[in-house]
């Protein structure tokens, strides 16, 4: 069973190519002086052939032995030369390499710090975790040893090629006949390879994801002893990635014999030929003989060639997969009109994220800037919804979600984040120390500021004692849950937005420290525009403003006392959550739950009624 | 070819990497062989090639055509042969790889299962991740080589009995010689070891960065500062960079080293070959065999460097690797586990003075919730060590049961609970088979029929990893639904509302009520509505029972307790 996961875009193979070409031209120079140095190398390594080519014919016609001292002499000094400047070319290319390398990972990591937030969530972690480790990881091989390989192989092909036929221009030819089903072969498994290796490595990433799973809820595993379903699910994984392995590596079973045949023919051919021309007189023993070897020394770099050609297949598909995040679409278009004021309006706006199935149906809302609005009702009534659009997450289907006139998604997201914030019941403590974790969006605040920031949210008594410069985060300290969301809270004092969106941010806390937060909140944020999107109704009861919404629709606003004395569904609610229905109820051992029940139906129904 | 993946992936060695690598290869040890042989016969074929040309060039010297026809044919059918061994090998050395590497998948996968919480406790994600990639590729690689690396010594040998047999003396600078080279070159490869092992470890922190900035991409996303670690990324990057050019010095002296060394010993047999031929003392065609060794010899030189190469990555992953599949859990079985007590078994926390009967509903309410949490954790066994003090069940310590046991009669659920990618029913179902009828009674139970609404394709259809296209209320009232459908004897729920409206946690505690009749069930949690339809209810403050009573009882009763469930609210 493979996850039906909406992976993310992979680019095409002339998208692919276009970039490489691009990249390597803003290097062009030092991309010269490494195919120079393996140029050169390269001729010197086809010196001594032709130099033993001289000593055949000189032993067979006879020679003295000062010559053949001399003719090896030359072989070693051709060895030293190439030797020297494979080093240098070497070096030249690994630089090369691990600085192209480096500039894709971290457009890459760019690229993953620019996504918007709704394809990531749709796409799930695990293929971008696989494209950051697997595919990063392929293409370092693929740069580190693929690239200079090739481009030393394909230097030696055709250098040689050209030694024979400087040796005997005859020669040449039984090397070329092996081109036509070299190439149709070749074709033949390029055309399937790519998609083949694609399969390959989506395959690898399901199986990562799955791993990365067992590991993220090693705990749920344990308790709910889903080791066995983990195992079954891993031989699936695994199951699926070696049928994607078989289909490439059969490419390979009839590819690959080709390819051998292609080295031994032309040494074959050249033989054969070069016997033929001797024994007709055409040519020496000695040039057949240094033809001969120039064929051998053919096989080789075409060997290589052959072999990477086939992993510079992974490495493209690894590299189209890093360069398909540029083809997400942008989720904003900066403009460049800015807010007049801190103003939020929300006018008339409707949203879905399956079509014909609006979350959202026409809202409308105005914020005060310093007013406190609470966001209150069921869950799937559209709050959370609402929340992202409001923090110019996402951009709405219909109507306009405006900060100063500007819609938000308008707005720079520099700009936006200068404006309004969005604090979620998700936190993620970074690996890093503690003051980073904090400064995240400010990275400029000084120790005073993020320790008033720590005061403000009744965090400073744990963070001093763990101290700033703390590791935290995977590999460092770990902190609580509340102790996280304090540092998420914190974290948006210190970037100072003049207006807050906090989605249930509160709900993760015990009710105690929740109230103890909202308080310290409170005073933090006077001056602020707040939307708290709320189910707990104490954060309704403080506001200055409650909405109800209810089926993606507002049905009930107005400040909690106005609200409480209009007894509608949110007076019924409150009644409900605080227990007043049941007060002196008789305890009945066999139906306790009943009560409760009516009354919480009753409400719905008046809501309905009402809304 | 084989059916992958192996049902056991077997106990595997874990004395030393070595051992480990070893043991990877007894589990295919046909495999392997025949991979070596495959890789012999290869080798050996394009051994033979230099010294049928040099056969070739006597015929022709001697214009000889029907010997000359002959060799030009053996040249031809040692090609043939090198084609087919060749292919053959890679198919074996491939399903050797991936055999290898499943292998260790599934032992980190089902090691990381019986870790539990350790595992998070030590390492991260991503450094996981980091072994279960690049490591598995690297001792995967270190056993593909096998095939290559046998067939490399056997052409060699090939090669000095050729050499031998044409001229003992030019044999004997092969024999030695070859060995020095090889020497010499593994001399080159340790400073090369040490410096790939710190570019391997960069590598890791630089995958788990990257991996730390996908988990937390969202909060990166609303908050800012993704500059930041843009710069923090680029510069790990950058040193990963500059340690891989540092490696490449190293690495560009031992290609160097790979064209000089063998070249200067071949080229010296040449020359004192050449003499030889000179006085007539071997062929022409002879001088050209020992000539064409020259390049010959560097294929399988070459090779063997990369064979030590890869047996030094191997080496190195498999390190790693053992390092994960030799973390001990924290908590483990007693010595000697006590006799299980029977079903129906109260259950009784000394440290806090906790009781709940058989079949008791329990609503634990707490003045610090860590106190809670971590009472919830005593019951379940989570905390390390064998506590004296731990809980006890049916009057035995759960930590004198085996953790089995206490897991399979024990449920915490917790609230932040992974929810795993697959089909929503599967993964409601968990551990134990559900039908249709029992998993929605659950889901009804736990108020979560309109989730499964929100998942397409319904209970047959995709739950993404952590639920994450489901609202936090959501993905706690699947869980809730989830720990409901396990049915077990205990059940402890960590705060299992916290996330839901009001509305929709008056529906869940009812439900709830009526799921768990007459099974022992603990609620942590604050909410009076929870709290109000519990059989009893325990007031914890500084780790000890306060006060008992029902809801409506300690309301009245405790003050701290009536702060704490209703926050002092008017």
């Amino acid at each position: 069973m493979t996850a039906p996961n909406e992976i993310l875009p992979v680019a095409t193979g002339a998208q692919v190519r276009a970039h490489v070409w691009q990249v390597l031209g803003t290097r062009w120079r030092e991309l010269a002086a490494v195919v120079a140095l393996y140029a050169s190398a390269t001729i010197a390594g086809l010196v001594p052939p032709s130099l033993l080519g001289g000593i055949v014919t000189d032993v067979q016609q006879g020679t003295t032995a000062g010559r053949i001292d001399l003719l090896a002499a030359g072989i070693a000094a051709a060895l030293v030369v190439q030797a020297v400047l494979i080093r240098f070319g070497a070096l030249a290319g690994a630089k090369l390499g691990e600085a192209l390398l480096a500039t894709f990972r971290e457009d890459f990591i760019g690229g993953v710090l620019a996504l918007p937030l709704s394809v990531v969530e749709r796409a799930g972690s695990g293929d971008l975790l696989t494209r950051s480790s697997r595919d990063v990881s392929t293409l370092s091989v693929t740069a580190r040893r693929g690239v200079p390989a090739m481009l030393t192989a394909l230097l030696a092909v055709s250098l040689t090629l050209g030694a024979i036929a400087l040796d005997s221009p005859l020669l040449v030819l039984p090397c070329l006949v092996v081109v036509p089903p070299v190439w149709g072969a070749a074709r033949w498994y390029l055309r399937r390879a790519t998609a083949g290796y694609l399969r390959e490595n989506a395959s690898w990433g399901v199986l990562t994801d799955s791993l990365a799973e067992t590991v993220d809820g090693a705990r749920t595993v344990e308790a709910l002893r889903l080791g066995p379903a983990r195992r079954d699910r891993t031989d699936a994984d695994i199951a699926a990635c070696w049928a994607a392995e078989r289909y490439t590596l059969r490419l390979r079973t009839f590819f690959l014999p080709a390819a051998e045949a292609s080295y031994i023919l032309p040494l074959a051919g050249v033989l054969a030929f070069g016997g033929f021309a001797y024994l007709r007189g055409w040519c020496t023993l000695g040039q057949v003989t240094a033809g001969a070897l120039y064929a051998r020394a053919l096989v080789a770099p075409m060997d290589e060639l052959i072999m990477w050609l086939d992993y510079l297949q992974i490495g493209a598909a690894s590299l189209a997969r890093l360069l398909g995040l540029a083809q997400v679409p942008p989720d904003r278009q900066a403009g460049s009109a800015r807010p007049a004021d801190d103003r939020l309006r929300v006018t008339d706006v409707s949203h879905s994220y399956i079509p014909g199935h609006d979350v959202l149906r026409r809202i409308s809302l105005a914020a005060e800037p310093g007013e406190r609005i609470a966001i209150v009702g069921p869950s799937g009534a559209g709050k959370s919804t609402l929340g992202r659009l409001l923090a110019g997450i996402t951009g709405p289907d219909r109507g306009e979600v405006a900060v100063g006139g500007v819609p938000l998604i308008e707005l720079p997201l520099g700009d936006l984040r200068s404006q309004i914030a969005l604090v979620t019941q998700e936190h993620h403590i970074f690996a890093g120390t503690l003051r980073d974790n904090l400064t995240l969006g400010m990275p400029d605040a000084s120790d005073q500021a993020v320790l008033a920031a720590l005061a403000a949210v009744d965090a400073l008594g744990w963070a001093e004692e763990l101290g700033l410069s703390s590791q935290v985060g995977s590999g460092g300290a770990a902190l609580s849950a509340p102790q996280a969301q304090q540092v998420a809270l914190a974290r948006l004092i210190l970037a100072d937005p003049h207006t807050l969106v906090l989605d249930e941010a509160t709900s993760l806390l015990d009710p105690r420290s929740a109230r103890r937060l909202e308080q310290s909140l409170s005073a933090v944020l006077e001056g602020r525009t707040v939307l708290a999107i709320a189910h707990r109704l104490h954060t309704a009861h403080d506001a200055d403003r409650v909405i109800v919404m209810e089926d993606g629709q507002i049905s009930e606003s107005g400040p909690h006392r106005e609200l409480i004395a209009a007894d509608g569904p949110y007076a019924a609610l409150w009644r409900s959550w605080h227990g007043e229905a049941r007060s002196g109820r008789p305890r009945q051992a066999g139906q306790p739950g009943e009560a409760v029940h009516d009354a919480v139906d009753k409400a719905s129904s008046s809501a309905g009624s009402g809304g | 070819m084989r059916p992958l993946p192996v049902a056991d992936p077997g106990t595997p060695e874990l004395r030393s990497a070595w051992r480990f690598i070893g043991w990877l290869m007894a589990r295919q040890r046909a495999s392997v062989l025949l991979g070596i042989l495959w890789g012999c016969g290869w080798m050996i074929a394009q051994a033979l090639v230099p010294a049928a040309i040099g056969a070739a060039v006597d015929a022709l010297a001697a214009k000889n055509t029907s010997a000359f026809t002959l060799d030009c044919m053996a040249v031809l059918g040692l090609g043939a042969a090198t084609a087919v061994t060749g292919v053959l090998r890679h198919r074996r050395v491939v399903a050797n790889f991936l055999d290898a590497a499943y292998r260790i998948i599934q032992l980190i996968s089902a090691h990381a299962a019986r870790l539990g919480n350790t595992l998070a406790r030590l390492l991260s994600t991503g450094e996981v991740i980091s072994v279960g990639t690049a490591d598995v590729e690297a001792v995967g690689g270190a056993i593909d080589m096998t095939g290559r690396g046998s067939g490399a010594i056997a052409a060699l040998v090939v090669v000095a009995v050729i050499l031998l047999s044409r001229s003992v003396p030019l044999g004997l600078v092969v024999l030695i010689g070859g060995p020095v080279m090889t020497a010499l070159v593994g001399a080159l490869l340790r400073p090369l070891h040490r410096r790939q092992q710190a570019y391997r470890g960069l590598q890791g922190q630089l995958a788990s960065r990257a991996a730390d900035i996908v988990a937390g991409l969202r909060v990166l996303r609303g908050i800012g500062g993704e500059a930041a670690f843009s710069a923090r990324y680029r510069d790990q990057s950058q040193d990963l960079r500059h340690t891989g050019v540092h490696v490449a010095r190293t690495e560009s002296f031992l290609f160097s080293a790979e064209i000089l060394l063998p070249g200067m010993f071949v080229t010296a047999a040449t020359w004192i070959a050449a003499h030889y031929a000179l006085h007539r003392a071997i062929t022409p065609g002879q001088l050209v065999t020992f000539y064409a060794y020259t390049s010959f010899l560097a294929l399988p030189l070459a090779t063997l460097t990369e064979a030590a190469d890869k047996l030094v990555r191997g080496h190195v992953g498999a390190d790693r690797v053992i390092a994960i599949l030799r973390l001990r859990p924290d908590i483990t079985d007693p010595a000697s586990p006590a006799r299980e007590p029977g079903p129906g078994a109260a259950l009784h926390d000394p440290v806090s003075g906790m009781t709940a009967a058989a079949g008791e509903f329990i609503g634990l309410a707490a003045a610090d919730p860590g106190e809670a949490a971590e009472l919830a954790d005593r019951i379940g066994r989570y905390l390390p060590g064998t506590d004296p003090a731990g809980a006890v069940l049916g009057g035995v310590p759960v930590a004198d049961l085996p953790v089995a046991t206490v897991r399979s009669r024990i449920l915490v659920a917790a609230n932040d609970a992974h929810l795993f990618a697959g089909r929503l029913d599967e993964q409601l179902a968990g551990a134990r088979p559900a039908t249709e009828r029992t998993t929605l009674a659950a889901l009804s139970a736990a108020s979560a029929h309109d989730v499964v609404e929100a998942v397409p394709g319904g209970l047959g259809g995709h739950l993404a990893a952590r639920g994450r296209t489901l609202s936090g209320g959501q993905a706690q009232r699947l869980r809730l639904a989830r720990a409901l459908l396990a049915e077990p004897e205990v059940l402890v729920l960590v705060e299992p509302t916290s996330a839901v409206d009001a509305h929709t946690e008056a529906r869940i505690a009812s439900g709830l009520r009526e799921a768990r009749r007459n099974r022992t069930t603990v609620v942590v949690s604050n909410s009076p509505l929870l709290l109000d339809l519990a059989d009893r209810v325990l007031f914890l403050r500084d780790g000890r029972v306060d006060a008992e009573g029902t809801h409506a009882e300690l309301l009245s009763a405790s003050p701290a307790y009536a702060s704490a469930v209703t926050r002092g609210e008017p």
